[in-house]
């Protein structure tokens, strides 16, 4: 667990200020595991109260039921490991509802693992997943009402039309028989499969086949959704309102969804959480990470980081490539005082603008430096 | 466990929209036409000897009884064949997840999936009695000895099935599986053919056998300690089948 003192960057110490001010569901929970009393599991039990659910004002004995304001999602310190390999190691996340959190990172990074810890089929090896407040694996019962789980890979009865098949999908989320048909329509009607509702979906296109495992996902109106890659095997066109209905979800539910594809994470989350070799190394608002945007600087000379650090408008260099730099400024100081502090020290400047990358940076400098983990906010 | 007869149900309705569930029952319920009706000719060929003798064999003993016991050799292939797609085959296209996620308990799934199966196993055994009772119209039949047979036999195929559940719930190819449950089947089945060939029958090994127990209902014999026996096989390779799904959510 990350403490306030670590080292981390400006970006990371605005948000843990940011979050850890916000009770009592602002931020990520910095105490100790909130483990099951499952003894399958390696556990750390603790006599006394847990401080990551005290912190969320639980108790293992009393949860408190969901409600607007609570988080639909926490995930307190939990770490997962399959064959004897870390896969997620201590990772702290909340999720409230109407929060779309986008889960960015490489292939292997620990998405999908973490995905599945989160929609109640994989138990964490320790920690804690709770859903609004009860511990998923101890009130499994929770998930199937209150979660919408999409894999990786659809998971499609290819001897079921697509209709039968959310029938089935309802029926098994709990929805009452005489309500399941106005279910069906509903989730059919949002992921347009009108035309293909006949079908069975063993014949149907890649891009379908996604949109009925997003249907079967929203199917029973769930608190929380999860999306393994949804856009996966989408067209453009069908990406574009796989986001807007992503956004809509989000109106009523809290969405996790993961991918490695940054446009996305940019056009419907609110909130992004990189992790890298099964650790979390960041995690942001975006509007955030847009107002602290730092300035891109392209000189001529190749200079080194202390030449930047000598300017005393600057709080920060970083290298992009040898001559190509991210600078980001003390407050209060003009980008014309830069400009003209790189002219007088003759850097050659031929470009200076601001970073509208940001994001993509820290996903990059993140996954390029797998042994330097980031501050999680 | 409201889920289970949904899974159950699910699990019908997929394998009879299937060709393959139809093939499997028309083909052994052809062989055992065919068997039925050689059997039903010699029988008739040789009624009216059998007539002048006292203490003479029946139908039942020699068309009922051979037909059962053709059905609970064809078990051992046709058990294996109706479970190896209900959990591999859900692994395998990736469908298990659905179950999973959906807060269903391990049981309950693997439960759902044996009563799915079980309902074609069940399905041929109840069609392969129905031929010997239309003889019933022309001849005195022992029912109280067809209802026996019938129950062993529907014990036995149970037992076939949970174990051919368990084999499929290791496995995310449904051939091994199939393959796993023939021969795990057909062991327990022919266990203490050793023992008998060397004329030992009241052992430990010849309780382990499935025939042992099967072999008092063709007499008309219903003891508890079978039944009991059945049932313990059954719920044992089910309980091994929910293990594995619990593994499969605790250790990945």
């Amino acid at each position: 667990m990350l403490h306030p003192d670590e080292n981390r960057d400006p970006v990371t110490l605005l948000l843990f200020n940011l979050y850890s001010k916000s009770p009592p569901f602002g931020g990520f929970f910095f105490g100790k595991p909130a483990s099951s009393q499952a003894p399958r599991r390696a556990m750390h039990e603790e006599a006394t109260v847990d401080p990551a659910l005290a912190l969320a004002g639980l108790s293992r004995n009393n949860p408190r039921r969901m409600n607007e304001s609570s988080p639909v999602l926490s995930l307190a310190r939990v770490s997962r490991q399959l064959s004897g390999r870390v896969i997620v190691e201590e990772l702290d996340l909340t999720l409230a509802r109407g929060e779309v959190l986008g889960l960015l990172g490489v292939n292997g990074a620990g998405k999908s693992t973490t995905l599945r810890m989160m929609s109640g089929m994989l138990a964490p090896s320790s920690g804690a997943v709770l859903l609004g407040g009860d511990d998923l694996y101890e009130n499994p019962q929770r998930a199937r009402r209150d979660i919408g789980y999409l894999p990786e890979e659809p998971p499609l009865y290819g001897e079921l039309n697509v209709e039968e098949y959310l029938r089935f999908c309802a029926r098994l989320h709990g929805i009452d028989r005489h309500a399941v048909k106005p279910a069906v329509e509903k989730a059919i009607e949002r992921c347009e499969l009108g035309e293909m509702r006949q079908r069975l979906t063993s014949l149907l296109s890649k891009g379908f086949r996604q949109r009925v495992g997003l249907a079967q996902a929203i199917v029973h109106e769930p608190a929380l959704i999860v999306l393994d890659e949804p856009a996966s095997g989408l067209d453009p066109i069908q990406a574009l309102r796989l986001r807007e209905l992503i956004r809509t979800l989000a109106k009523d539910h809290a969405v996790v969804l993961s991918t490695h594809v940054l446009s996305d994470v940019l056009a419907c989350c609110d909130r992004v959480a990189i992790l890298h070799q099964g650790r979390l190394r960041h995690s942001a608002v975006l509007s955030e990470i847009d107002a602290d945007s730092a300035l891109r600087v392209h000189i001529e000379r190749d200079v080194d980081n202390d030449a930047w650090m000598r300017m005393p408008m600057v709080a920060s260099a970083q290298i992009i490539d040898t001559r190509r730099w991210r600078i980001r400024l003390r407050d209060g100081v003009s980008v014309s005082e830069l400009a003209k502090a790189i002219n007088d020290c003759s850097f050659g400047l031929l470009e200076l603008r601001a970073d509208g990358n940001a994001l993509e940076d820290i996903f990059v400098r993140i996954a390029t430096q797998p042994d330097t983990p980031e501050a999680a906010a | 466990m409201s889920t289970l007869p949904l899974i159950a149900g699910n699990d019908i309705k997929r394998q009879f929209v299937q060709p393959f569930a139809w093939i499997l029952l028309a083909l052994t319920c052809a062989l055992l036409a065919w068997q039925f009706l050689i059997a039903l000719d010699a029988y008739l060929r040789i009624a009216e000897k059998l007539d002048a003798l006292p203490n003479s064999q029946g139908a039942t003993d020699l068309i009922a009884i051979p037909l059962l016991r053709s059905l609970s050799g064809l078990l051992l292939l046709i058990a294996p064949l109706a479970t190896m797609q209900s959990l591999a085959g859900e692994r395998r296209a990736h469908t298990l997840p659905l179950l999973l996620a959906a807060g269903t308990g391990n049981l309950a799934i693997v439960l759902g999936k044996f009563l799915g199966a079980f309902v074609t196993v069940a399905l041929i055994v109840l069609i392969t009695v129905s031929m010997p009772l239309m003889l019933e119209f022309g001849t005195a039949l022992d029912l109280g000895r067809l209802a026996a047979a019938s129950l062993g036999v529907l014990l036995f195929g149970a037992s076939l099935t949970a174990i051919g559940i368990a084999c499929s719930a290791w496995t995310t190819h449904p051939a091994l599986a199939a393959a796993a449950a023939l021969v795990i089947g057909s062991l327990l089945a022919m266990i203490d053919m050793g023992a008998r060939f060397q004329g030992v029958d009241n052992a430990l090994i010849n309780w382990l056998s499935l025939s042992t127990h099967l072999e008092p209902f063709y007499s008309g014999l219903i003891a508890s300690v079978d039944i009991v026996y059945f049932l313990l096989v059954t719920l044992l390779a089910l309980l091994l089948a929910a293990r594995r799904l619990d593994s499969l959510r605790t250790r990945g």
